[in-house]
């Protein structure tokens, strides 16, 4: 089931060690950073760990800007993004998965080619639109892009995990009285759970991740999302390092989470998602 | 739904977080700069003071005249009705009127353009638009040189008439005192100020950057010799290695820590220099207009900030109001004497109480009335970002002052067709 | 699902009291499925296929919100301009060197690492989560996390090379360092990704390959370049695919990292588009660099399509 390429236990520890230091190490630093006071951080050499450790750049991060709104804009941008993106990729999926379709080949090939579309393009014509529709500045504006960046993978990721699910349960419902969305959203819905709590994942970490449309559309101070609020934080005359340390942990701290508990079904849906597209 | 109520209380909860705002009195938002807060907050103190049931709460959004623009492009083009009052650099006012960001004024002010009479001519000109006031001036500003009297004073050296004459006084002073005394600071940043860096020398061999028309009239030897001028500075020693990355404030934060012989900074400087409790400069700062190239005239490029009423407020009629009082002779007095902010008036030069807050205003008036404008384009922020990544690029080295010359050439030529 | 089924549960369905889904199985498949794929088609039109179109058309305008004039028709005005302007060129350079850079860079970390990573350790929740975290990492905190780390004073890279006795770098100062500072941030961003996906493939190669192999006398390394790559291919080649699709997208790692200086010289093509569209308000300009964006985009995917056909 697996190949080795190395041999020996010291060698494998030291390949470990650089694994974990190479996944942990930057989210580590920034923890340091954000526990120095500013004239610790002017010295050098550097001091690697904090010699006197202080919340206070934690509450600077909090009042000099209002950095829980912004935590609060990129969670309810990415929970009702991720919402959105489940119900019609669910219902879509379902449909691939479940029903005789003539151009099954066709439709699955364009959502593919979706998944791979590059969004930066639509900057000029998403920003147009919001702006005639009078978007900019609002939850909308994001909700909407970034479920279309999310729908096409969440669909594959349901569409495989729908396939995994016998037809006979379903039938055995129908029998029951139940119509056939009843049955999706009574039985397939639930017994793919793990399907669709990975495509939920998947589209949530794309909303909080992005960047790009976050800042061009919603740079108001109001509707600035995570990412893009600790990037515009400026101090008054220098890069106040400590105190976006600070918000970067706060940021961090929530997906990581996420992403500690579910890692297993993190992993099944990227490569899922990614090897059947 | 289930979780409504929660989105709900979260919804109130973010929303308690933002400033509160008063719903029976009228609040007018004033966007503006983030620093000299304390000079403006007492004018707004004031203005509430007399005028009861007006609530002034300010917005900032970016510390240099680029990020505000941006900030302000974003906001404007969103229609956004929460700003009232608006900080411009002389620069916007074409640009914010072409696109009716703001509202014209005529109507509301005494004798519509006419009105603009009060102010030094080069403000009436920049802030009427196709015949149309489009912004009441707040301050004026002009680039001059600072020197530290005291070094120049200990090695008998006269200000400096060219920018030849400068690059040997500094290097005089740099070897005598040793140490890391930077001889020149001066703004190599990609910032707004970096677009008159490379417009001092341009200007002072006399050629223009447009005509009448607005139509580019580009010199490529005077921009070569412009950036080749700031670069050798670098390259000399007498400018720091790291100026690519100095803004307007690191050159005032250098020089008020003692560490430059010369800047080339604003006015607004001086009251930190001879105030601030951190100084180390109190009294031996000398300013005097900027330096000229070998067999050019001195020039210095027309700064400013102006107070427009947004197009898309829900109180104009109170936010003219305010507009004309924070650009009133009044106000102007007020931060001259304590921000060393150049007055919009002309008179106000030579006032007995100005004069001694700041006795060098006696002398700036022929300065600040002989100083050249930017390009006035609606377009004008692709013909800022074109000078300034040019500037910020020859200075790190990046581009030779030829390459960049002729590269700025091509992106204005797109930009001022 | 039988037929007989359906008819038996359709007659039933009729007899209860209809509510609206109980009309949605009087359809037959075709029409449920229009149903069903109608949210996934209007959100793809509205958000993918009309802006495209308006793109396209806006590319052909003379539209500068900041210049107060209505968008007027331009032609090919803005594909002229782009191609005689400077910084178009130099982004797209710069586009294409941080990908053609970095998406074999992080696929070769991205092996190393899944090989790592499939190593039976027993703590193999703290490996996987290793993967994890960079992944998960907005590319925006990437940036600025990295730009911390190569501050030239504070920065621990300098401070690194302060301590080996080498010289140090002021990273940010130059097009070449502040493009490698850029390089090597994309790849250890980048690469958790593809090695993610890479440990998938390696888990589900056989060990009886190996086994057979091992008979066969071959050793670790001959293992690795006769059964490995050649069976991760399928893995790899979609990795490669979304990689370089991203990778020409680049846009959050420069901003943060240098905001395209020094100079304009690490401006990437999407920070030029959002530069023109968002802070200049060019819009018919914004759009021309937006298709060509569209049009690299295209011949990669196209070049990749290829490849992976002639592969099978």
């Amino acid at each position: 089931m697996r190949f080795d390429l190395l041999s020996g236990k010291p060698l494998r520890i030291i390949a470990g060690v650089i694994l974990l230091f190479n996944g942990f190490f930057p989210a580590l630093w920034i923890v340091f950073t954000s526990l120095k006071t500013e004239s610790e951080l002017r010295v050098t050499p550097i001091h690697y760990l904090p010699t006197d450790p202080t919340l206070a750049n934690y509450v600077r991060a909090f009042t000099n800007q209002p950095l829980l709104l912004y935590l609060f804009n990129s969670l309810f941008i990415a929970v009702c993004s991720t919402a959105l993106t489940l119900f019609v990729a669910t219902l879509a999926a379902y449909a691939l998965a479940r029903l005789r379709l003539r151009f099954r080949g066709l439709i699955l090939s364009v959502i593919i080619a979706v998944s791979t579309f590059p969004l930066v393009t639509l900057l000029v014509p998403l920003f147009q639109m919001m702006r005639s529709l009078g978007l900019l500045n609002s939850y909308l504006a994001l909700i909407l892009p970034y479920t279309v960046l999310s729908v096409p993978v969440c669909t594959l990721v349901l569409v495989s995990f729908f396939d995994g699910i016998p037809r006979d349960l379903e039938s055995a419902a129908m029998v029951d009285g139940c119509t056939r969305i009843g049955a999706l959203f009574k039985i397939v819905v639930p017994l793919s759970a793990p399907g669709v709590f990975t495509a939920g994942i998947l589209a949530f970490v794309n909303a909080w991740d992005e960047f790009l449309l976050a800042l061009s559309l919603n740079s108001s101070p109001t509707f600035r999302t995570l990412p893009v609020g600790i990037t515009l934080y400026q101090g008054e005359f220098t890069f106040p390092w400590p105190t976006i340390s600070a918000a970067l942990v706060v940021g961090i701290v929530p997906v990581a989470i996420l992403i500690m508990i579910f890692q297993e079904r993190v992993v099944s849906g990227l490569t899922t998602g990614g090897i059947k597209g | 739904m289930k979780y409504g109520k929660t989105v709900l209380l979260a919804l109130a909860g973010a929303v308690s977080m933002l400033p509160l705002q008063n719903a029976s009195a009228e609040t007018l938002h004033v966007f503006m700069h983030s620093y000299d807060m304390n000079l403006w907050q007492a004018v707004f103190d004031k203005y509430e003071a007399s005028h009861k049931g007006i609530d002034i709460k300010v917005t900032v959004g970016g510390n240099t005249s680029e990020q505000q623009a941006q900030y302000l492009n974003t906001q404007m083009s969103a229609k956004d009705s929460t700003l009232d009052i608006i900080n411009l650099d002389v620069v916007r006012p074409a640009q914010f009127a072409a696109a009716k960001w703001i509202m014209p004024l005529n109507d509301d002010l005494d004798g519509g353009t006419k009105y603009l009479d009060r102010y030094l001519s080069a403000y009436s000109k920049a802030n009427v638009i196709d015949g149309e006031v489009a912004a009441l001036p707040s301050r004026a500003d002009a680039m001059m040189l600072f020197y530290r009297k005291d070094l120049l004073k200990k090695y008998d050296i006269d200000p400096p008439k060219t920018w030849s004459e400068l690059s040997a006084d500094a290097k005089k002073i740099q070897k005598q005192e040793g140490g890391d005394l930077q001889g020149l600071s001066f703004q190599g940043a990609a910032i707004e100020g970096a677009v008159c860096t490379f417009l001092l020398p341009y200007w002072s061999t006399g050629h223009t950057l447009v005509d009448k028309d607005g139509k580019l009239t580009f010199d490529m030897d005077a921009a070569v010799d412009s950036l080749k001028l700031w670069k050798g500075f670098v390259d000399d020693g007498v400018a720091p290695k790291n100026v690519a990355e100095i803004a307007t404030d690191d050159t005032r934060q250098d020089f008020q820590r003692g560490a430059a012989i010369f800047a080339v900074e604003w006015p607004y400087a001086w009251n930190h220099f001879q105030n601030d409790a951190d100084t180390a400069v109190k009294d031996k700062v000398g300013i005097v207009a900027l330096p000229a190239v070998e067999g050019g005239k001195s020039a210095t490029c027309l700064g400013g900030w102006q107070w427009g009423v947004s197009a898309y407020s829900n109180h104009k009629k109170d936010a003219v109001e305010l507009t004309k009082y924070l650009a009133s002779r009044e106000v102007s007095k007020y931060i001259a004497i304590h921000g060393s902010l150049l007055p919009t008036f002309e008179d106000l030069y030579t006032d007995a109480d100005v004069t001694k807050a700041v006795p060098w205003f006696a002398d700036l008036l022929p300065v600040v009335q002989s100083a050249h404008a930017r390009p006035v384009t609606p377009r004008y922020n692709e013909v800022s970002n074109a000078i300034r990544t040019t500037v910020n690029a020859v200075l790190a080295g990046q581009t030779s002052p030829e390459q960049g010359a002729s590269q700025m050439q091509a992106r204005l030529q797109r930009i001022l067709r | 699902m039988s037929q007989a089924v359906a008819d038996r549960q359709e007659t039933e369905e009729r007899q209860t009291v209809g509510g609206r889904f109980a009309r949605l199985m009087d359809m037959g498949d075709g029409a449920l499925a229009f149903w069903l794929l109608l949210p996934t088609a209007v959100l793809l039109l509205a958000i993918i296929v009309y802006p495209v179109c308006r793109l396209i058309y806006t590319s052909f305008l003379s539209l500068s919100l900041t210049s107060g004039l209505p968008a007027s028709f331009a032609g090919l005005q803005n594909y002229r301009d782009m191609f005689a302007d400077p910084v178009f060129w130099s982004s797209f350079w710069n586009t294409v060197i941080i990908t053609v850079v970095t998406v074999p860079g992080a696929l070769v970390v991205g092996m190393a690492l899944a090989l790592i990573a499939n190593i039976p350790f027993r703590q193999r929740w703290a490996f996987r989560l290793a993967l994890l975290v960079p992944w998960a990492l907005p590319l925006a905190f990437c940036g600025l996390i990295f730009a911390w780390f190569f501050q030239s004073d504070y920065g621990i890279v300098n401070d690194v090379l302060r301590r080996l006795g080498l010289p140090t770098v002021i990273w940010f100062n130059s097009y070449a360092w502040a493009t490698v500072a850029i390089c090597l941030t994309t790849i250890w961003k980048t690469s958790s990704f593809m090695a993610l996906i890479i440990l998938a493939g390696l888990q589900t190669i056989p060990r009886s390959l190996y086994e057979a192999a091992e008979i066969d006398g071959a050793g670790r390394v001959r293992q690795f370049f006769e059964i490995t790559l050649p069976l991760l291919r399928p893995a790899i080649a979609v990795a490669l695919i979304f990689r370089t699709i991203t990778a020409l997208q680049t846009f959050d790692i420069p901003y943060t990292m240098t905001r395209g200086g020094p100079g304009t010289s690490t401006v990437t093509l999407a920070m030029y588009i959002r530069q023109n569209t968002v802070d200049f308000l060019d819009l018919g300009y914004g759009s021309a660099l937006a298709v060509a964006m569209f049009a690299l985009s295209m011949i990669v995917t196209v070049f990749y399509l290829r490849m992976i056909r002639r592969g099978a």
